[in-house]
């Protein structure tokens, strides 16, 4: 199974439909939750995403709008053509942030264009001196990650064990260790073993914590795993370490995604390693 | 009634899963984790504290005004866009019409054209707004199943696997309208929990799992034969639902997702169409992991990889 395999290079398909190129044998056609649609408006042409008509409009009739003020005519533009003018600017401007409203209503499958990072290089990296079914689990936890959602570089810090996945922008030369070295003087660095609640970025960040990301990171989601306490009404956990996705998307992960997110990050819970960073 | 193949235990959860399904809350909101025990896999753990590691120093992320906004008032904003077009129309012609031009559509003049470039946008927010009304999600209630609670897990396994089962049904139940999970493997039934129709004998206790007749049956053997997930998003409709007695009456959708070839899981759920295509690819991929552990147990070599 290529998650238990030690192979770092996955082919990380089409970005935006990596979710849909899984083998499903769905025996109802209406199978989507959102396949209402009448007025659907489309060219035909694959890739190309009619939700964002609305801005080529925008930008096209704008500039023609803009063309037309000062090329137009010879005379001097009236008072009424002004106001004409004024309120097919503001209509333009409207019309070029609709696809980005649409991102945030119910049932939306919007993305962002994204791209790989170009200067990245895909690892996979591992602690030494952990059992074979940690290996198995690491292995397996990283995959699904980096195959389900929309996130190109995966880290996992376990206690003290470290497993770090996908496209991250690591010295070629350096060795195993050197980089889980690395890694680990970051994360004490900014402290990122003491979060207790999960933390989503959905659109890049100038701070020290995007420094050890790759280049292009867009969105960030880190996920605590925590141990949930054994007395009923003790509100204090123990935190046993976490899962760090970094995408090139904006925006990359929705609600339901970051649901199956913390349940993965569960898997790793109570395996009776503890922090010592 | 076939009894169930000897050696299946019972193993009791003590409390029930408590969790707030609530995620159309903000997108940045921290989530709460469910408040549950399972006190038999514990079995092994240390009771030494341990140092809390140094506080979080880094940035948090900033609060999304726009997005928080939008996911709130949804239903406003899908027709927003044609209320923004529609006013826009009725400006233009007032604006000629109190200039004192006629309004003919040519393009002769500057003023002309201006006014058609904004028609032109106005009309576009129009057919925007229809679209974005008439894709909107339809909103399906859940059904409560009716039946019993039951936990019954084959109780030969290690810790291991058992916290992984469990795993896996904390993570469907909570992330999914999952509410009954039945796992058959090498022929035996080695987990049936969450809620079970009741049993014929109406002892309050759940319908066992005849898992030589669902072996015979003709769904479990087009999935084992395709080899892929089955969803069955609206159960009612489908004939085949005769062979899953088990599960309540009123189970909405069930999907089936074969572990390897040797067992198959049986997830039902509470709402029709209610497994979305995210979660049909998740579940592809618990599943394989299941069929991974589960083989490596009863020592069976994993099918060609």
């Amino acid at each position: 199974m290529l998650g238990l395999s030690l192979n770092p290079v996955i082919p990380i398909r089409s970005l935006r439909s990596a979710r849909k190129s899984f083998r499903v044998f769905a025996t109802d056609p209406n199978q989507q939750q959102v396949n209402l649609s009448v007025l659907r408006f489309t060219f035909g042409i694959p890739g190309l995403d009619e939700s964002y008509l609305p801005r080529w409009i925008g930008y096209g009739f704008g500039g023609l709008l803009l063309l037309n003020h000062f090329l137009g005519s010879n005379s001097a533009t009236t008072p009424a053509q002004l106001r004409s003018e004024a309120l097919g600017l503001s209509l333009a401007a409207f019309s070029i942030s609709l696809p980005y409203l649409e991102k945030f209503l119910k049932g939306s499958t919007l993305g962002d264009q994204s791209s790989l990072p170009k200067s990245a290089n895909q690892v996979f990296i591992m602690s030494e001196d952990i059992t074979d079914t940690q290996k198995e689990d690491l292995a397996w936890g990283t995959y699904v990650l980096l195959r389900n959602t929309n996130a190109i570089s995966v880290l996992i810090l376990l206690g003290d064990v470290l497993c770090v996945r996908g496209y991250w922008d690591t010295p070629e030369d350096a060795s195993k260790a050197q980089v889980l070295d690395w890694f680990k003087r970051q994360i004490v660095q900014i402290g990122l073993s003491g979060l207790k609640e999960a933390l989503y970025f959905p659109q890049s960040e100038d701070s020290e914590l995007w420094k050890m990301l790759p280049n292009g990171t867009r969105s960030l989601l880190i996920q605590p795993i925590l141990q949930p306490s054994k007395a009923r009404y003790e509100e204090t956990k123990k935190i046993e370490g976490f899962v760090l996705l970094a995408s090139s998307m904006n925006y990359a992960y929705n609600d339901k995604d970051r649901s199956w997110i913390e349940a993965i990050a569960n898997k790793f819970r109570g395996k009776n390693v503890l922090i010592n960073l | 009634m076939v009894p169930m193949k000897a050696g299946i235990g019972c193993l009791v959860l003590r409390s029930p899963l408590l969790w707030n399904t609530r995620f159309q809350s903000l997108p940045l909101s921290s989530s709460p984790l469910p408040s549950s025990s399972f006190s038999f896999i514990r079995a092994s753990s240390t009771s030494q504290s341990q140092p809390q590691g140094r506080n979080y120093r880094g940035p948090k992320p900033k609060k999304d005004w726009v997005a928080d906004w939008v996911s709130i008032n949804d239903d406003v904003v899908r027709s927003l866009p044609i209320y923004v077009g529609g006013v826009s129309l009725l400006a233009v012609l007032f604006n000629r019409t109190i200039s004192g031009i006629a309004p003919v559509a040519d393009a002769g003049s500057s003023q002309s054209r201006a006014d058609l470039l904004t028609l032109g946008l106005a009309v576009t927010n129009i057919l925007t707004g229809l679209v974005w009304l008439s894709i909107r999600p339809k909103s399906i209630s859940k059904v409560d199943p009716q039946g019993v609670e039951c936990e019954i897990i084959y109780s030969h396994f290690p810790d291991s696997v058992t916290s992984e089962l469990l795993w896996a049904w904390e993570s469907l139940s909570v992330v999914t309208c999952c509410r009954s999970l039945i796992i058959i493997y090498n022929s035996l039934c080695i987990l049936q929990i969450g809620m079970a129709a009741e049993s014929s004998s109406d002892d309050g206790k759940a319908a066992a799992v005849d898992t030589d007749k669902l072996v015979q049956g003709s769904l479990y053997r087009a999935v084992m034969k395709s080899g892929a997930q089955s969803y069955l998003a609206n159960l009612s409709l489908y004939p085949g639902r005769s062979e899953l007695p088990f599960l309540p009456s009123n189970t909405q959708a069930v999907i089936l997702q074969p572990l390897g070839d040797k067992g198959i899981a049986i997830i039902g759920g509470d709402t029709i169409r209610g497994f979305t295509t995210s979660d049909q690819a998740w579940i592809t991929l618990v599943g394989e992991k299941l069929d991974a552990t589960l083989s490596k147990y009863f020592d069976l070599p994993l099918p060609g990889h």
